[in-house]
């Protein structure tokens, strides 16, 4: 099974070897980079985000900043999910909607009491009480789908595995927005903000104390993420299984373990997400469907499976919205990116970092 | 005896590879399993190790069974497999892949110690030890598998045709590391393609043929068996 | 000893097999033709239920041929759908051409979509090309919704219908029923010959498939405009039959009705999405109807019942089915019915 992946590495070896030899100069390999796929659509993107905001206004540089962030957290989710377990998710936002449901009904008694008594330190932590629960119950229901769904799977069938993940998070999808609407109704449930404190003034726009702490937790939650994926004993049983789940096994790792980790984690950053937009994206039945496009188009964009690549893809694919939003109106949004993702697949499948697609994608 | 197994069935599903497959290992040997493609040799090792669930039989190792034990369970009894593939951590660095491969010790003494005593055996992986695994060339993934295998000091080794697609010279290199474990202590079962050298280098080995055992017995006299030197040797 | 009898026997059953109908199915067809006399299904909104199955169950068929024989789910079939039926209800408002005509237009259009995605999703393997559907279903609802000037967007675009309003569902039953049955012959004819043998070896194996010397990329070209086609002809004669289109009809939820269908009725194998659809959208209609408060039951009950087929019994209905035959292959009857 690794050996696609170390065949081409082996490619890469010859050419590294090379380098070595001849000693390539940091000036070199920083232009190589810049004129890579990947280096051009980054410095493409900042271009574009620079002129746009200048012609249209700051809100385009702050919009894209806020939920580019969050859908960089939930495309990372995604990416977890492909490069670990090889599952196709369809439900993924489906689980931003459930982070955004619990966010709103632990907020409910929270905004009441932060309303009653204004300046008390739950108006400060309260919030983030809300985000929080969101979290952890989504990571909650996804474990509890990897345990009664996935996990009956892979031991009944593994054959077209990639395919049937697929289908079944469908069933997912379906089960969670009419479990939504049938048990706690198709109306809009949104909060009017978290954080009841005067805006903020930066480059000349007044920025909602709710979306500077969103930009925060994304910024933070990244970080923690590395650190986490790199340098805990957790983190690193994670990224050895999404490399060799065999090799995984003959080293003494828990496989079984790590998949429960991993659904754990990639429900959770979705629920994170869910619940820290509250503000912005209230929770009913099918607000997960622009997330879940969204989380699909930067997986897309970046390689499937490129789960650091997901965090530039966000800001990318939120620079895509925003800007079409502001340049053709409401409603082009899901035409135009569309069609952008659909080159990129067709053109370079492999994401603009030219991810290495594993074998098992020859399905 | 370290590892018996007792009459092992295994396969795939519905295709049965092995009938009926018994041998043993005592401590301290260096014992060959050949036979030619397609045998039933890796699955042989895959069985025992616990990739693959056994349909029939036992395999006992320390006295315990663990037939159908989980392939991560059977490595933290002491049983370490090295397989055909490698199944390298290729994004990983060489040192990474050694850390990884220490995972089931918990104490961080003995693990630098580990560490130490792989790089005294592959000085090329120290070398490297900042690569990612995946550019190493063949030898070199090659001693990077069997050093990740030997960081949590298992007891027995499990090394499935490390020869396969090694130059002669670094074919010697690898069975000289593998020679150098077992005077050091390690006890391995060596499935082989290569029977010329596999039967210089081991003391006893079994002969596998269409999922069955068909000989055994000490190398020397296996080297000068009638049906090993038509089949296998050439002459 | 031959006797009229056996001839017009075997005439009758040379009949069948050409239309590819086994004698259940045979009987099956003609129950549904003669069920709007029998009560209780004799009121016309029951039976407006059957036509509404009808057409997502020959729906779903167009879409098996795809997804059950190459393996290739067109996650945005809804689309090709509603292509055909927009297409087929401008034509027939602008140019008043005969409806018939106007649903072919629709059919062809939807085949050049099947062409032109078929034809770029050339080197993409199964997970590539599924996205690469999903995604043409999403823009086309999108420029649905936008081309107001030629759709009318979500206010809806008028139809004409086949027959003047006021009129018995009956008389479009029977239409109906003449579209899957074509459908039917289609699929089945293509899927006998040996282009379904191709279509469902590059399902299995598409390595395999090509080291046999069978091209992907001309036969994933053929099945999908062969399915986008017939797509695009039931949806015209959904928007002659239903009068008013709009673009969530071209949804991914839609698409998601039809795979829910196919895949429980058992994927491969064509009719079995053609006949789940009655039972799925009869239960539809009724919680609809009595049930109101428990909005959107319906799906979650598909949902479910999907990952369970999906875990437990990938075969779905058509597996239960082939179970029962198989266990009671020794009485002649069975044989009988099912050769």
């Amino acid at each position: 099974m690794a050996n696609a992946a170390t065949e081409s590495a082996i490619g890469e070896s010859a050419i590294d070897k090379i380098d070595q030899t001849i000693g390539e100069s940091w000036i070199q390999k920083v232009t190589g980079w810049v004129f890579s796929a990947g280096g051009i659509t980054i410095c493409l993107t900042i271009l574009v985000a620079i002129v746009a905001s200048i012609h249209k206004g700051p809100y385009i540089l702050v919009n894209t900043v806020i939920t580019g962030g969050m859908w960089a957290l939930m495309a990372i989710g995604l990416a977890l999910l492909f490069s670990v377990m090889n599952i196709a998710g369809f439900a993924h936002g489906e689980y931003f909607m459930a982070g955004s449901l619990t966010a709103y009904y632990v907020m409910q008694p929270i905004g009441k009491y932060n309303l009653d008594n204004p300046g008390t330190f739950m108006a400060y932590v309260g919030p983030l009480i809300a985000i929080l629960a969101g979290t952890l119950m989504c990571a909650f229901l996804g474990i509890i789908t990897e345990r009664l769904v996935f996990k009956q799977l892979r031991k009944r069938n593994r054959e077209g595995w990639l395919l049937n993940c697929f289908l079944i998070t469908i069933g997912l999808s379906v089960i969670m927005q009419n479990g939504h609407q049938l048990i706690f109704g198709a109306d809009f449930k949104g909060i009017l903000g978290y954080w009841d404190f005067p805006s903020v003034p930066i480059l000349g726009v007044y920025i909602s104390m709710d979306r500077i702490c969103a930009f925060f937790i994304a910024i933070l939650t990244m970080i923690g993420f590395y650190m986490f994926m790199m340098f805990s004993t957790a983190g690193k049983t994670i990224r050895a299984v999404s490399q060799d789940e065999d090799g995984a096994r003959m080293v003494g790792i828990s496989v079984d373990t790590v998949h429960i980790m991993t659904f754990a984690l990639s429900c959770g950053l979705a629920g994170l997400a869910g619940a820290s937009l509250l503000f912005m994206f209230p929770a009913y039945p099918t607000v997960g469907v622009m997330p879940l496009y969204n989380s699909w188009f930067i997986i897309i964009l970046v390689g499937f499976g490129n789960v650091a690549g997901s965090i530039p893809g966000g800001f990318m694919i939120a620079l895509f919205q925003v800007v079409t939003r502001s340049y053709l109106g409401e409603g082009w949004e899901a035409v135009v990116p569309v069609l952008l993702i659909s080159f990129i697949l067709i053109f370079k499948p492999s994401g603009i970092f030219a991810t290495k697609v594993r074998t098992v994608w020859d399905e | 005896m370290l590892l018996e197994v007792k009459n092992m069935d295994s396969g795939y599903g519905f295709l049965q590879v092995l009938w009926d497959v018994s041998f043993h290992v005592e401590e301290g040997e260096f014992v060959a399993l050949i036979g030619p493609n397609g045998a039933g040799k890796s699955t042989t090792l895959k069985t025992i190790s616990g990739l693959l669930e056994p349909q029939g039989g036992e395999i006992l190792f320390k006295g315990d069974e663990i037939g159908g034990l989980e392939g991560h369970l059977v490595c933290r009894k002491g049983v370490a497999y090295i397989s055909e593939e490698l199944n390298l951590f290729v994004n990983m660095t060489v040192k990474e892949n050694l850390q990884m491969g220490a995972f089931t010790i918990k104490d961080p003494d003995e693990q630098a110690e580990n560490l130490k005593f792989v790089y005294e055996l592959f000085p090329r992986l120290y070398e490297r030890e900042g690569q990612y695994a995946g550019t190493l060339s063949g030898g070199e993934r090659k001693m990077m598998a069997i050093g990740r295998g030997m960081m949590s000091r298992p007891s027995l080794l499990l090394v499935d045709e490390p020869s396969l697609g090694l130059a002669p010279m670094l074919t010697n290199e690898v069975f000289r590391a593998l020679r150098t474990l077992n005077k050091r202590g390690a006890t391995i079962l060596l499935v082989e393609q290569n029977v010329g050298k596999t039967l210089k280098n081991t003391s006893r080995a079994y002969i596998l043929e269409k999922g069955k055992i068909v000989l055994d017995g000490k190398s020397e006299e296996l080297a000068d068996n009638e049906h090993v030197r038509k089949i296998y040797l050439g002459h | 000893m031959a006797n009229e009898y056996d001839v017009q026997k075997k005439g009758i059953a040379k009949f069948l097999d050409y239309l590819c109908l086994t004698p259940l199915g045979a009987i099956g067809f003609l129950i549904l033709m003669i069920i709007p006399f029998f009560p209780p299904f004799n009121q016309d909104y029951l039976l407006r239920w059957f036509i509404l199955a009808a057409i997502m169950g020959a729906g779903a068929m167009a879409f098996d041929f795809s997804a059950g024989y190459i393996a290739v789910v067109n996650f945005g079939f809804a689309a090709f759908v509603g292509l055909g039926a927009y297409t087929s209800a401008i034509v027939a408002n602008h140019w008043s051409i005969p409806l018939p005509l106007a649903m072919l237009c629709g059919a062809f259009t939807s085949a050049l979509l099947g062409l032109f995605t078929g034809a770029i999703s050339l080197r993409m393997r199964g997970m590539f090309a599924i996205c690469l559907t999903w995604f043409i279903g999403i823009a086309l609802m999108g420029l649905a919704i936008k081309m107001v000037w030629l759709t009318r967007g979500m206010l809806g675009l008028q139809t004409p219908y086949f027959f003047p309003p006021g009129v018995s569902n009956l008389y479009y039953w029977y239409p109906v029923l003449g579209v899957s049955l074509v459908t039917w012959f289609i699929l089945k004819r293509i899927a006998r010959s040996h282009l379904g043998l191709a279509f469902k070896a590059i399902g299995q194996n598409m390595d395999a498939a090509k080291t046999s010397g069978i091209n992907p990329t001309r036969y994933r070209i053929i099945n999908f405009t062969v399915s986008s086609a017939l797509a695009g002809w039931i949806g015209a004669f959904y928007a002659h039959f239903i009068g008013i289109l709009t673009p969530d009809f071209m949804h991914t939820a839609k698409t998601v009705e039809f795979l829910v269908i196919a895949y429980i009725g058992g994927r491969g194998t064509l009719w079995g999405g053609f006949a789940v659809a009655f039972p799925f959208i009869w239960f539809t209609e009724m919680l609809r109807s009595n049930f109101d408060y428990l909005p959107g039951i319906n799906l979650l009950i598909y949902g479910l019942i999907l990952i369970l087929i999906m875990i437990y019994y990938a075969g779905g209905m058509a597996q239960f089915f082939q179970y029962l035959v198989d266990k009671y292959k020794d009485n002649p009857t069975v044989r009988w019915l099912t050769t």
